[in-house]
């Protein structure tokens, strides 16, 4: 299989080359995936797929262009690339468009990354059911349950890159997740949901599944009642499960294309403290088992940890060959992959304790944020927290502000990571945010 | 009907294969199948820094196989079109069912589509040196409009698709769907500050369309839209009533309505609409439609996903809800037609009720007389994102661009502030609704069940009574 999608990507290059390109990078993946939704005490829909295509990116003449086909008949290729060569000598000349340099490809890191479950690759339908038939009656305890879906889903992929520059690597790595949904009857018309998901590339990793369905029904219980409270100057308390919101923006921001079109708020940050000195961020790429691990990124670099944000200092961008150049920037990486972040000492539960006055944030809803100027404001779901502890169940909220002024308002960072994403935000407590409500 | 169909011959398909891939998928007993043969080709183009110096062509074919036993749905895919690969889909697919008794497929019957978007010319007929000029004159209208513009990036992309479906109960409907959209993106810099922001359009057209003018609006909004937010602030915290202005405030109905009709998750009793059709759950002058036939509108469709005609669905007439919006499978279990909304992102997915174009018609009132209305609140222009939780009923959209009102006047401009409210009430607050519905073309993609589709939304200028609006405590 994987000779054969190397076959297919060097084949790929090769008929670049004919067509009249300078250099060319191919990709070519493959993809499995079943997924399973079960609901009410029956499966509702049964889903499988096995997919392969084909992506190039070519270098002509100082142009470039970038291609996908899922048509992979050799007859239908062959005119493909040839159109694609065509279509390039359209474009602009571009001094900074160039293939990236082969020297960083090399130092290819060989540790095993465990990305691989051979148990995914052969999951019979009959665990699959039980698992759901499992869940689906631990949703179902409660009598105010409406409706609750279930679902499991696996698959693998590999992809093969070949570069004309010399550039030759395969990824490849199972995912297995499973979860609920439950829609409870509260009132007259109400039907507060809450789901509860988790993820990993082997599935040992996942708790079990009576204990994620036990967590989805008591995730919409707690959502019982819930009111809007008064708007409010507060501290905010982020779930592990939500940070990922809040980090996934400043992330956005460290991108060089962002910086490079001046649409950084992080633009001239590095090397000065943007956060509180207990935030520290890495880039992580060959953390074992990690979601997002690889051996080296989308432009074929070669894969390292690095430094996002130590003690609170803005270390490093994510730069792709591109826009590193045209910034004058060595490139990093193109992207993100596994981010960790320096842990504390505390738990959710004891980093509530803390707390005389705020709100625990368990889901955003909405909301967006401007990547320029930092600033955000985002719908909410959570908890009131009064003395210490959680009170009311909270909607109908938004928190509003800055990223640049919540990053200095850090006053907490959990020691509880969330572990099913390559987000791994802990707990995160901010003070002073605003809130807005009744 | 099949030999001289250009789709079939297209997909190198006749009558006999698709009539083997679908005994295939009704093997266990499913009690219908569907083929959706898709071939979608799209071109993208991208500005930075002056120059046109990235392209895209994406070219997406493949077959999506359902097999559907009572409301349960086996789902496979294909891209790969020989015969061998679609049946051994078609297996994967028929599993769901348990059943003992198979239904032959029907012979087909040619669907007569609507013809809602009519262009002059394909977009696989257009070279890609005619579409460079629209992108660089984009640029150019920009830069002329404003000196403090420091960066300008224009993203171009045009898509041809085509459409071929067969069902086991005799439908076979074809389809070709273009869609063309300009997306302007701007930073300017002032005193030291940098502020960006764009605008886009988006159509079921062609080339010939994107003519000066009409580049020249989409261009003019960026600019406008960007320069005011170097006035813009966070309005106060709290509730207040809302102003929304004519056009892509159309994202309130979509988000607090829209989705809550989806007959799905009302079939399912998830939805917080799921008890009130034909209850009055808005004032008299409320009327929503859901609608795929406007004329080359980004949500306009001749025949959904699953072949059946589209229509326009009153969801909401003088204040009563009326209908939800089907697709086959929820059709059957209320044991009403179709609205032809089922619609799928691509042959890799399940088709599912899903918005059009939603609009509100005209109401009683003028703008000047909204306005004029409102003692301390706000007015919301332009928006960035919305979303729903369906049970709840809570939704929100993301307003980034509006202004205060302050004793019956428009005063001050406003920024990135979030809005949250929950539908049913939304609803029931509208008080004032204006004589000036319009349609946004902006570039709208709606998402469910990590599916997105092109859709458009409308309202007339409208005042909801009070929502929670995200933004400084005094």
């Amino acid at each position: 299989m994987e000779q054969d999608l190397h076959t297919q990507a060097q084949q790929a290059v090769s008929l670049a080359k004919q067509s009249g390109t300078e250099n060319a990078i191919a990709s070519v993946g493959d993809e499995n995936s079943t997924e399973y939704t079960y609901r009410d005490g029956k499966i509702e829909e049964v889903k499988q797929s096995t997919s392969r295509g084909l992506s190039l990116q070519l270098y002509v003449n100082g142009r470039y262009s970038t291609h996908q086909t899922t048509d992979l008949r050799p007859e239908t290729i062959a005119q493909f690339t040839t159109d694609a060569v065509a279509l390039t000598k359209h474009l602009s000349q571009d001094p900074y468009r160039v293939i990236p340099d082969p020297a960083l490809y090399e130092d290819r890191p060989t540790l095993n990354l465990e990305n691989n479950d051979p148990t995914v690759r052969d999951l019979p339908r009959e665990v699959c059911l039980d698992w759901l038939k499992k869940m689906d009656s631990v949703t179902h305890t409660d009598e105010r349950v409406v409706s609750a879906s279930g679902y499991v889903w696996y698959g693998w992929n590999t992809s093969v890159r070949v570069s004309s520059n010399g550039f030759s690597g395969t990824r490849s790595g199972t995912s297995i997740g499973y979860g609920v949904s439950v829609t409870l009857k509260e009132g007259e018309h109400g039907r507060p949901e809450a789901s509860r998901i988790v993820r990993s590339r082997h599935l040992s990793d996942l708790p079990s599944h009576e204990q994620i369905a036990q967590e989805g029904l008591d995730r919409v219980l707690s959502r019982l009642d819930s009111t809007k409270a008064h708007s409010v100057k507060s501290t905010l308390i982020v779930d592990p499960e939500a940070g990922g919101r809040i980090f996934g923006s400043i992330i956005g921001a460290l991108q060089a294309q962002t910086v490079q079109q001046n649409r950084s708020f992080l633009a001239d940050k590095n090397n000065t403290q943007i956060a509180n000195p207990i935030l520290t961020l890495i880039d992580d790429p060959l953390q074992v088992r990690g979601l997002a691990s690889r051996h080296y990124d989308g432009e074929g670099i070669s894969a390292r940890q690095l430094p996002m944000i130590e003690n609170g200092i803005l270390k490093n961008f994510y730069v792709d060959t591109y826009y590193g150049r045209k910034l004058g920037w060595q490139p990093t990486t193109g992207s993100s992959s596994n981010l960790t972040f320096a842990k504390g000492d505390k738990n959710l539960a004891q980093l509530i304790t803390d707390v005389s006055q705020g709100f625990y944030v368990t889901s955003w809803l909405g909301g967006n944020a401007d990547s320029t100027t930092g600033d955000f404001s985002f719908g909410f779901r959570g908890h009131q927290i009064e003395n210490g502890q959680l009170t009311t169940p909270v909607s109908e909220m938004n928190v509003t502000g800055n990223f640049l002024t919540l990053l200095n308002s850090l006053i907490a960072v959990g020691n509880d990571p969330n572990p099913y994403t390559s987000m791994q935000t802990p707990t995160l407590v901010f003070e002073n945010v605003e809130f807005s409500g009744k | 009907m099949f030999d001289q169909n250009p789709f079939a011959r297209w997909f190198g398909i006749d009558e006999t294969t698709t009539q083997h891939i679908l005994t295939e998928a009704l093997s266990r007993g499913a009690d219908f199948a569907d083929l959706y043969f898709q071939h979608t080709k799209t071109t993208s183009l991208s500005l930075e820094d002056g120059i046109i110096s990235r392209a895209n062509t994406n070219i997406e074919q493949g077959v999506g196989i359902r097999a559907v036993f009572g409301d349960q749905v086996g789902y496979a895919y294909s891209e790969n079109l020989d015969i061998d690969a679609m049946k051994a889909a078609a297996r994967t697919a028929a599993a769901i069912a348990e059943g003992t008794q198979t239904v032959p497929p029907q012979h087909v019957q040619l669907q007569s589509p609507g013809n809602y978007y009519p262009i002059n010319r394909d977009w696989d007929q257009v070279d890609v040196a005619e579409r460079l000029p629209l992108v660089t004159q984009a640029e150019t209208i920009i830069r002329q409009m404003e000196p403090a513009v420091e960066k300008v990036s224009i993203r171009w992309s045009d898509s041809d698709e085509r459409i071929l479906i067969v069902t086991s109960d005799g439908t076979f409907a074809t389809d070709r769907r273009p869609m063309a959209t300009l997306y302007s993106s701007v930073t300017a810099l002032k005193d030291g500050v940098r502020q960006s922001n764009g605008a886009s359009v988006s159509r079921r057209e062609g080339i010939h369309w994107f003519s000066e003018p009409n580049i020249r609006q989409v261009c003019q909004k960026a600019v406008d839209r960007t320069m005011i937010l170097f006035e813009a602030r966070r309005p106060p915290a709290g509730e207040m009533p809302v102003v929304l202005a004519a056009g892509a405030s159309g994202i309130l109905l979509h988000e607090a309505i829209g989705h809550g009709l989806e007959a799905d998750f009302n079939r399912k009793g998830t939805s917080i609409y799921s008890t009130m059709l034909n209850t009055k759950v808005a004032p008299d002058f409320v009327t929503i439609i859901d609608d795929g036939t406007q004329d080359n509108d980004r949500g306009a469709l001749n025949i959904d996903d699953e072949g059946q005609p589209t229509e326009r669905t009153t969801l909401i007439e003088n204040g009563v809800l009326k209908n939800y919006l089907h697709d086959r499978i929820s059709a059957k279990h209320y044991g009403v037609s179709t609205t032809g909304s089922g619609r799928r992102e691509s042959f890799r997915h399940v088709p599912l009720p899903r918005m059009r174009s939603t609009y509100m018609l005209d109401g009683p009132h003028t703008k000047d007389e909204i306005i004029a209305s409102v003692d301390h609140g706000i007015i919301a222009d332009t928006f960035t994102n919305g979303q729903v939780q369906i049970g709840a009923g809570d939704f929100t959209f993301y307003i980034k661009n509006g202004w205060l009102i302050e004793g019956g006047k428009i005063t001050a401009p406003i920024k990135d502030v979030n809005i949250i409210g929950n539908g049913p009430d939304a609803l029931k607050n509208v008080v004032m609704a204006a004589n000036d519905s319009q349609l946004d073309d902006g570039s709208w993609t709606c998402g469910k069940s990590g599916q997105g589709v092109p859709v458009s939304m409308g309202v007339p200028t409208m005042l909801v009574k009070s929502l929670t609006v995200g933004g400084l405590n005094q």
